[in-house]
């Protein structure tokens, strides 16, 4: 495309072609007008009842300064050099050269729990592109939305290139509606969209986004890398262009709503402190991923922790925030405090349920067990390795341990209450509150203050435990919850053994000397 | 601090007793059990004999240690408080309402 015609275009420019600038403010803020038909809060109904308060729209600066031939011209060029990828990776059975089966549980993960959130995000970020008041921030809004629908369909095409040869990869969008692990995701998500859209771009864009993306997408991405899934890592490189126009999304809307009040300031804050803690506790799901489900492990969770969150947010943006009367969120001690913690109390939760999921877990090896002890040597042999010791001689003896019921699921998060106090990693948190004569259990200093800072609104979390118990998934028993979850026989369970570990032996062990 | 809403916000909570007609839920948890990730929740009728509860439901559950003994079930507690965990007496006799969380402990059992 590009060398058909260099000259005639380089010509063209110099006739028509506006400066960048310009033809951003033409095509952009210069398309917005003043409604005279109707009021402007009956076209924006909903920019002033959270209590935010903007003077001027036009103070809200777009650093990219996109227009929307620009932005589809990269992002079709950016498409066709993904989809060689997945291409010459089908073509030739790359899926032959991952490092194990086993690796595809994180991303078995991931296209349940986390790809239906681009398309939910695409969603709302539609929604803001209507409602927000000033042009440059609709516009940022719908490059944004046009981007997570991107993120979603490319990820899809990805990874749905392994439903042909490996379980778990069927039904991730039915399962992100009903199955228990998956809530998790979902109903984070589905609290963002429930909110007002300052509030929903706070914890989106700002939480999420800016606060924790790194520590929840660079795991996955370098996780593929480093365990030969090359369609994963190019949809990745597809996508950080995107997220770092979505970082500086973040970072403009938060700096934009301080500038505009100070009335702002506390509303804000309070944001911060809840949606940190929320994408916090829902990023505990990629803590287990790391630590124990890549068969060549990258980073732990504790240093990903430590460089993406304590070293680059509490030591990078929060001192700059400070200057609008911000400060670093509420509950981030405890988060500190866990860090030893967290993957080991996440993957024995996966570990002790994947009867019921569709994933599969196993026991850390002996030499994984080595690596986890020296990434963690303060906990990892003292509290978490007899467990996984006593799982293994069950194991040898030909049993295996599960769960032989129902967790307590905590109200706000939705993730079976298994994680320690703060300072007694042997005792449970469980935090309880009242509200309207009714108990509701939460797992966390920081899910206890998010329940009673809206308890009207947490009392409405559809519980897949107790869902459960009300007869609405598919019935009492076991395989009956199975069916109406989409989970078929082989995608759950523990790996060794199962359909994945035996064809991956299979074709191993047929595959000519040669060829390996 | 209240959900700010365009209209008043007002609903019931998914999980309200009334929901689960004769019947309640009941958390137990086995204190220092590092085996079992969190405690485990049960769908208990409230007029249910205690000694049945943990015969039908509980033991049931804490055999997945395939240390457990019976038998050995010791200190039951009702959130904080020591229960008097009198067999016959029934759920709701003994205070345990929906959504009550138990503990018990079994000595020397560890992960």
């Amino acid at each position: 495309m590009t060398q058909a015609a260099p000259q005639a275009s380089t010509t063209k420019a110099k006739t028509r072609k506006l400066p960048l600038k310009e033809r951003y403010a033409l095509l952009t803020r210069d398309l917005d007008w003043e409604p005279s038909y109707v009021g402007r809060e009956q076209l924006f109904p909903y920019t002033s009842y959270e209590g935010i308060k903007v003077h001027d729209w036009d103070g809200w600066q777009d650093p990219f300064r996109l227009t929307v031939d620009a932005y589809y011209k990269y992002q079709a060029e950016k498409d066709k050099r993904l989809y060689a990828v997945l291409d010459s990776f089908a073509q030739s059975q790359g899926h032959l050269s991952l490092s194990d089966a086993s690796y595809l549980n994180a991303i078995k993960l991931f296209i349940q729990g986390v790809t239906p959130l681009e398309y939910a995000a695409h969603r709302h970020f539609a929604y803001l592109a209507r409602y927000l008041e000033g042009p440059a921030p609709r516009f940022a809004a719908l490059c944004q939305s046009v981007d997570e629908l991107r993120h979603c369909q490319t990820q899809i095409h990805t990874i749905s290139n392994y439903n042909k040869y490996y379980g778990g990869f069927h039904s991730w969008s039915k399962m992100h509606d009903r199955v228990w692990y998956l809530s998790v995701p979902k109903s984070l998500f589905d609290d963002a969209m429930s909110a007002g859209p300052f509030e929903f771009l706070i914890s989106i864009s700002f939480s999420f986004e800016y606060l924790l993306t790194n520590l929840l997408f660079v795991p996955f991405m370098s996780g593929a890398s480093f365990n030969g899934d090359m369609p994963t890592m190019s949809f990745g490189f597809s996508a950080q262009s995107d997220e770092s126009r979505h970082m500086t999304l973040g970072l403009e809307a938060i700096k934009f709503l301080l500038e505009q009040d100070e009335a702002n300031v506390p509303i804000i804050q309070g944001w911060i402190d809840k949606w940190f803690w929320r994408a916090y506790r829902m990023s505990a799901l990629v803590a287990g991923m790391m630590d124990y489900m890549l068969p060549k492990p990258v980073m732990s969770w504790k240093e990903a922790f430590e460089l993406y969150f304590e070293d680059q947010m509490l030591g990078g943006l929060f001192p700059d925030l400070d200057f609008y009367g911000i400060t670093p969120p509420r509950h981030v001690e405890d988060a500190i405090a866990e860090k030893d913690h967290l993957s080991h109390q996440v993957y024995k939760i996966l570990h002790n349920f994947s009867f019921a999921a569709a994933f599969t877990t196993q026991t850390p090896s002996e030499e994984h067990s080595r690596w986890l002890a020296a990434q963690y040597p303060a906990t990892y042999e003292r509290l978490y390795k007899p467990v996984w010791d006593k799982h293994a001689r069950a194991e040898a003896a030909g049993g295996r341990i599960f769960f032989q019921g129902l967790p307590q699921l905590c109200q706000v998060c939705q993730i079976p209450m298994a994680f320690t106090e703060p300072d007694d990693p042997g005792r449970i948190s469980f935090r309880r509150s009242q509200y309207r004569g009714e108990t509701f259990h939460t797992c966390s200093n920081g899910c206890q203050w998010v329940f009673e800072r809206e308890p009207e609104k947490y009392v409405q979390a559809w519980l897949p435990v107790h869902q459960i118990y009300q007869g609405h998934c598919g019935g009492a028993t076991v395989p009956e919850v199975l069916r109406w979850y989409g989970i078929q026989d082989g995608d759950n369970g523990e790996y060794k053994g199962s359909p994945d570990a035996r064809s991956w032996a299979q074709w191993h062990a047929a595959a000519p000397a040669q060829g390996v | 601090m209240p959900v700010k809403a365009l209209y008043d916000y007002d609903f019931p909570s998914a999980d309200r007793a009334e929901l689960f007609g004769d019947d309640q839920l009941v958390y137990v948890h086995w204190d220092g059990n590092p085996l079992f990730c969190s405690a485990a929740c049960f769908r208990a009728p409230r007029a249910m004999p205690f000694g049945e509860f943990v015969t039908q439901l509980v033991v049931p559950w804490a055999a997945s240690d395939p240390d457990f003994d019976p038998g050995a079930i010791q200190e039951w507690r009702l959130f904080d408080e020591p229960l008097a965990a009198a067999p016959g007496r029934s759920l709701a006799d003994l205070g345990i309402r929906h959504k009550a969380l138990l503990h018990f402990t079994v000595p020397q059992i560890t992960g």
